[in-house]
């Protein structure tokens, strides 16, 4: 537990966000499009935020200096969207909740955070259409359309490409009944690799965009308590294995079960996929390959086990946001397109290998197909879909490491609302003075 | 007719238990002779009952009841024509003394025969009947929405109105106004004014008389029968184009306000669309459209900044409670027009009362309105014409900066009333330039002069009062009265300031002062017709008569008087207008000669109770201190330190009087010659924030104390033994302790070597 300070009355209600430097002032051009957008986002009208500053003080992960979310529900009645996008502070949110219970005027600074990290995606991720399209509910038939027609093509150009590169599927008696007849492994395994990549690609672009508009946008360098980037890795990975941050959370304390649920179940179904795609290579797979893995095969129980720890956690999750309808979050469609693939994915898998175990075709073949596209849908949205987190909190939680927070004081500057009134100053000098002052080492950063 | 008291003494509440009652009845009827004394079993309503079978069958004329305190009965409890007095054995006696003591017994007596005393020496009542009857049509002074409604409403209730409005049209500052802000559930959507139905039902109503364009140049009289002329706003002096003259009961001076200049810090006057929020009213009002005023461009941004010039100590120091309001509403102006447009609002303190909350809410939600707290440091302009606005300390920074079109700077509001004594101070002080005594006088009425050449010609009502032509103000400009317990009282009987002369209020309070004030208006000409007293001694029928033969001229009764009653001949005698008068008795109290005197409350009916008390011999140790207490909040104190039980000297004789300021220092005198040891006067707080309910009453009586000290020197006495104590009722748990250390200190001081002359 953090330990909070003793807040008297005396200090209590003064603003502290520091947000020039060199005392000159800042230039505010609000954002009405992105106060319309968060305003959707939020079933609070988070506007009438009357900065209280409860949501800091009850957020277990706010740290002192410059505690967050009541400085980002300022900036975001402002509609200050360039200096959101590049807090880090935003990130380092977990959505547990807390603030919004709490929140005297019930403007939901939770779902406000959401919101400010869902215009993140949309800015950082490359190409940013597909994160516009993930977050809007009229694009969900692009979004369905493109690995379905991805499979389809790949359906129809399997044969002829086998033919060109000679590939025979391997043969044998051990191989009984394969879907492989429908989508051979070379093809699968290629195939989902390729997207793999692109979509981590795709999403590590973002959080290098991400991290450079941090670096410009918030500076900050505190040597007593920074970090090296090696380090600051580290000590961030240890973070989220053992999910250290969701067990601050008081409200929905069953986010930390579900979160880990999923997670650990898709490392699990993740780590047997390794293991299948090594087959050719793997010198512990000896003779024929059998496939599928026999029911009481580990592989198969520990595929079995991880589809159930993702099932269980995703209904737990469901079950949260039904339930914390009146007090806490909602749920919005972000989000709920997030869970509802997770879920999907899981249900087609099983329902997959149940009708395999029966061998009913052609239904199999159906199920697996909608199998597929739902887990080429997830990967290939990974750096657009909320699943983005992976990649843009992860960044802004080895940023926060790496650069220690300001204990004194922080020197902010908005690299892109960095006009003065006398206007002479363009922004990249500005941003170059900012570096300056702050630290030599920040530069270095990425 | 011959007098015949009755005298009453009650034996329930612990009395008999107490005191001795045969030795009471004793006092009446051996010491003052009276015939008729009896002990009665309660102060309920059947053993009053059998008083009054008493009186009638006994013809008596004046009643005493030694009893309960006289704050538990109603006037009504007795017939009117027979004076009835009552002491409170209960509350001052047997509640704050010990039972069956020597001084309690003596304190009883006391009292006794100081109200039989006081009985014997009062006089019938006779109501003040004017000679010219009573007028009671009522004169408004302003047209804005509380004039307007005062008008309306006086008309209602069956009374001739005479409306006075100075510009062309009816309807004040809120026929300037495009929309009012919302002022009914749920709070949040815009509304029509409703001034112009308002005008339209007043110019139809036949009972109402509109004059426009014109002010009054002249107001002579008092309440009945104040003569009023009317003369064209636009032209002349005071006296020329007389258009109108008629004649009304009271008047309600409904003038409103004007804009505050904003504080030189701000740019108003210096940068370009720079304007006020009455500016940006009348053009959205006038061409709906919001265009900058320097090159006519649609407006997409505007900056509000609160307070321009409001809630400074060094400029104008008060708020005035509709400016936030106004801006949100500008605010909402700007956004119904453009769905892109931005208004920023920089305030210290938002301040939306009451469900007025609900609105600011709503503005809130906007997406284009923003608020923060912050300081404005800068407004200037850029080359591309906008504004930048720099702000400090503010929430989303703590050095910001905004680029908008036009910068709004909510301007509070200023009462428009004239400040009557100063007006006359001027004047005065003209005279006194030349016709002074000396070179320092001149010099001191040239300094005066100067300091005050700023009232000249801020004449509203124009008042034929020696006081001064117009209400008196208080702070900040505002009518001198108590804003919050007594609205629409002045310092001018019969004249009832109303709406945001009196302090500043939106639409809503406009309406609702306007007919507060028509209800007191009109109490005021019936309480006046039966010629009795208005606020705050309601009903009382007395009224000062002033012996003039006797009379010095010395002006003190003219110039004390709260309520300028008196207005002065050539030679300065006064002349009493009584329909003025509040009863208060201060120029009792002010008169050297004692000339001024009521019936049933005189300087000689006061000095004969100080001088009915027994006062023992020295060697007795047993002092006396007279005590005299205003009525309005020391003597009910008194009520509430016997409900509490509370103990206190026994030797403190207490006399209310109507007012401390009604305390004439003979009494002092008197008390001293008849052997009293010290003399404690308690009344209400005065200054500033003065809580006396004849607004000066305290502050001349402690203004007297010179002539105190100037009589115990001449007596040769300590200046110690007279006291002054300011109280409010709240307080009373101090009054034992002020009575108890002033006895200690008489103790100290030693007894009074008068005693037994």
């Amino acid at each position: 537990m953090q330990d909070k300070p003793n807040i008297s009355a005396e200090d209590s209600p003064k603003t502290t966000f520091v947000l020039s430097k060199n005392g000159r002032p800042l230039l505010i051009e609000p954002d009405l499009d992105f106060i319309r957008m968060l305003g959707k986002h939020t079933p609070g009208i988070y506007k009438k935020c009357m900065q209280c500053g409860t949501c800091s003080a009850t957020c277990e992960l706010s740290p002192d200096p410059e505690p967050f979310p009541r400085k980002e529900m300022a900036w975001a009645s402002w509609g200050m969207k360039d200096l959101l996008l590049g807090d880090p502070d935003v990130w380092l949110c977990h959505q547990c909740n807390d603030c919004s219970a709490k929140c005297p005027r019930d403007v939901k600074p939770g779902d406000v955070m959401a919101g400010i990290r869902q215009a993140g995606v949309i800015r950082w991720s490359f190409p940013s259409f597909l994160g516009k399209w993930a977050s809007e509910p009229q694009s969900v038939i692009f979004l369905l359309a493109i690995p379905t027609l991805l499979l389809i093509l790949a359906l129809y150009l399997k044969d002829p490409i086998a033919n060109v590169l000679g590939i025979i599927e391997p043969t044998g008696e051990r191989i009984i009944y394969p879907y492989s007849s429908m989508f051979p492994h070379w093809l699968l395994i290629s195939f989902f690799m390729f997207f793999s990549i692109l979509a981590s690609a795709s999403g590590i672009i973002g959080a290098i965009r991400f991290w450079k508009a941090m670096k410009t946008t918030f500076p900050r360098k505190n040597p007593a308590s920074a970090k090296s980037l090696f380090s600051s890795i580290i000590v961030t990975l240890k973070k989220i294995i053992f999910h250290d941050d969701f067990s601050k959370c008081t409200e929905s304390a069953p986010r930390l079960w579900s979160h880990m649920l999923v997670l650990f179940g898709f490392a699990g179904l993740s780590l047997v996929t390794f293991w299948i795609i090594t087959i050719r290579i793997n010198p512990f797979i000896q003779g024929d390959f059998i496939y599928p893995f026999s029911f009481w095969s580990p592989w198969k129980i520990l595929a079995n086990l991880g589809g159930a720890a993702v099932l269980a956690g995703i209904l737990l999750m469901i079950m949260d946001r039904y339930k914390g309808k009146e007090s806490a979050h909602t749920g919005k469609y972000f989000d709920w397109l997030l869970l509802g693939t997770i879920l999907i994915v899981v249900i087609t898998g099983y329902i997959t290998e149940v009708l395999h175990y029966v061998r009913l075709d052609p239904h199999r073949h159906l199920a697996y197909f909608t199998h597929l596209v739902f887990v080429l849908g997830l990967i290939l949205y990974l750096p657009y879909s909320k699943l983005a987190h992976i990649f843009y909190r992860t960044t802004a939680l080895i940023y926060d490491e790496y650069t220690g927070r300001n204990v004194e004081i922080s020197t902010v500057v908005n690299a892109n609302l960095t006009v003065n009134s006398d206007g002479e100053d363009s922004p990249r000098q500005e941003e170059e003075t900012a570096s300056e002052q702050g630290n030599a080492t920040t530069q270095n950063g990425s | 007719m011959e007098d015949k008291i009755g005298i009453f003494i009650c034996k329930a509440y612990g009395i008999s238990e107490a005191l001795d009652i045969d030795a009471l009845c004793k006092v009446a009827t051996d010491e003052y002779k009276v015939s008729f004394c009896k002990t009665i079993d309660s102060c309920e309503k059947p053993v009053l009952d059998s008083i009054n079978e008493d009186i009638a069958r006994e013809e008596l004329n004046k009643v005493l009841i030694a009893g309960i305190s006289p704050r538990c009965y109603t006037d009504d409890m007795f017939p009117q024509d027979v004076m009835v007095e009552k002491v409170a054995l209960r509350e001052h006696v047997v509640w704050c003394q010990p039972a069956n003591d020597e001084d309690t017994q003596m304190l009883a007596e006391d009292y006794l025969r100081m109200y039989i005393t006081k009985l014997q020496k009062m006089e019938p009542v006779e109501p003040f009947k004017s000679e010219e009857a009573i007028d009671k049509s009522i004169l408004v002074v302003g047209g804005g929405i509380t004039g307007l409604t005062a008008a309306l409403e006086a008309s209602k209730a069956g009374y001739k109105v005479h409306l006075v409005e100075k510009t062309n049209q009816l309807g004040g500052w809120l026929a300037k106004q495009h929309k009012s802000i919302p002022t009914k559930p749920p709070y949040r959507d815009l509304e029509d004014t409703g001034v112009d139905e308002l005008i339209e039902e007043v110019k139809g109503n036949t009972q109402i008389k509109i004059y426009t364009s014109a002010v009054t140049s002249k107001i002579t009289g008092a309440p009945g029968l104040f003569d009023v002329s009317i003369k064209s706003a636009k032209n002349g002096k005071p006296d020329s184009d007389v258009l109108h003259t008629f004649r009304v009961g009271s008047i309600v001076q409904a003038s409103g306000w004007k804009p505050v200049e904003p504080r030189d810090t701000l740019p108003y006057g210096k940068v370009e669309d720079v304007i006020r929020n009455v500016e940006l009213e009348e053009m959205v009002k006038n061409q709906d459209r919001i265009t900058r005023p320097s090159d006519g461009k649609e407006v997409k941004s505007i900056a509000f900044i609160q307070c321009g010039g409001s809630r400074d100590k060094e400029h104008h120091s008060y708020c005035s409670s509709i400016c936030c309001l106004t801006s949100l509403k500008q605010a909402s102006y700007l956004r119904e027009r453009d769905d892109d447009a931005k208004a920023y609002i920089f305030y210290e303190f938002m301040r939306t009362p009451g469900l007025y909350e609900d609105f600011y809410r709503k503005t809130q939600e906007d997406p284009g309105i923003f608020f923060t707290r912050g300081e404005v440091a800068d407004v200037s302009r850029d080359d591309d014409g906008k504004l930048t606005v720099t702000a400090k300390n503010t929430m989303p920074g703590e050095q910001i900066q905004v680029k908008v079109d036009l910068v709004v700077l909510a301007a509070g509001m200023t009462p428009n009333s004239a400040d009557g004594e100063a007006i006359r101070a001027l004047e005065d002080a003209r005279v006194a330039v030349t016709e002074g005594e000396s070179d320092i006088q001149r010099d001191r009425a040239a300094e005066t002069v100067e300091r005050l050449k700023h009232h000249q010609g801020t004449e509203i009502l124009n008042l034929e009062y020696r006081q001064g032509p117009d209400l008196n103000v208080l702070q900040n400009g505002f009518p001198d009265s108590h804003f919050i317990c007594f609205p629409y009282e002045s310092r001018r009987t019969g004249i009832y300031p109303a709406g945001s002369v009196r302090q500043p209020m939106d639409g809503i309070g406009g309406r609702e002062d306007g007919t507060g004030a028509a209800l007191k208006a009109i109490q005021c000409i019936e309480m006046t017709s039966r010629g009795e007293a208005v606020h705050p001694r309601a009903g009382d029928k007395s009224y000062p008569d002033f012996f003039l033969q006797n009379c010095t001229q010395c002006k003190r009764c003219t110039e004390e008087c709260p309520f300028g009653v008196l207005n002065e001949d050539p030679k300065g005698t006064p002349e009493p207008w009584p329909t003025r008068c509040r009863r208060c008795g201060v120029c009792m109290g002010a008169c050297p000669e004692r000339i001024v005197n009521f019936k049933d409350y005189s300087v000689n009916i006061i000095a004969s109770m100080i001088k009915a008390v027994e006062v023992p011999d020295e060697d007795e140790e047993k002092p006396r201190i007279l005590a005299l207490l205003c009525e309005n909040d020391a003597f009910p104190a008194l009520d509430l330190v016997g409900q509490h039980r509370m103990k206190y000297s026994p030797f403190i004789r207490i006399i209310p009087v109507r007012c401390l300021g009604s305390m004439n220092v003979a009494w002092v005198k008197d008390a001293i010659s008849e052997g009293f040891d010290g003399v404690i006067l308690i009344g209400c707080k005065y200054g500033d924030d003065y809580q006396c309910h004849f607004i000066k009453g305290s502050e001349l009586a402690d203004s007297r104390g010179e002539n105190i000290r100037e009589k115990l020197e001449q007596m040769q006495m300590e200046n110690e033994r007279v006291e002054l104590h300011q109280l409010q009722i709240s307080e009373y748990h101090k009054l034992p302790e002020i009575f108890n250390n002033f006895a200690e200190l008489i103790e100290d001081i030693g007894m009074n070597p008068f005693k037994g002359m």
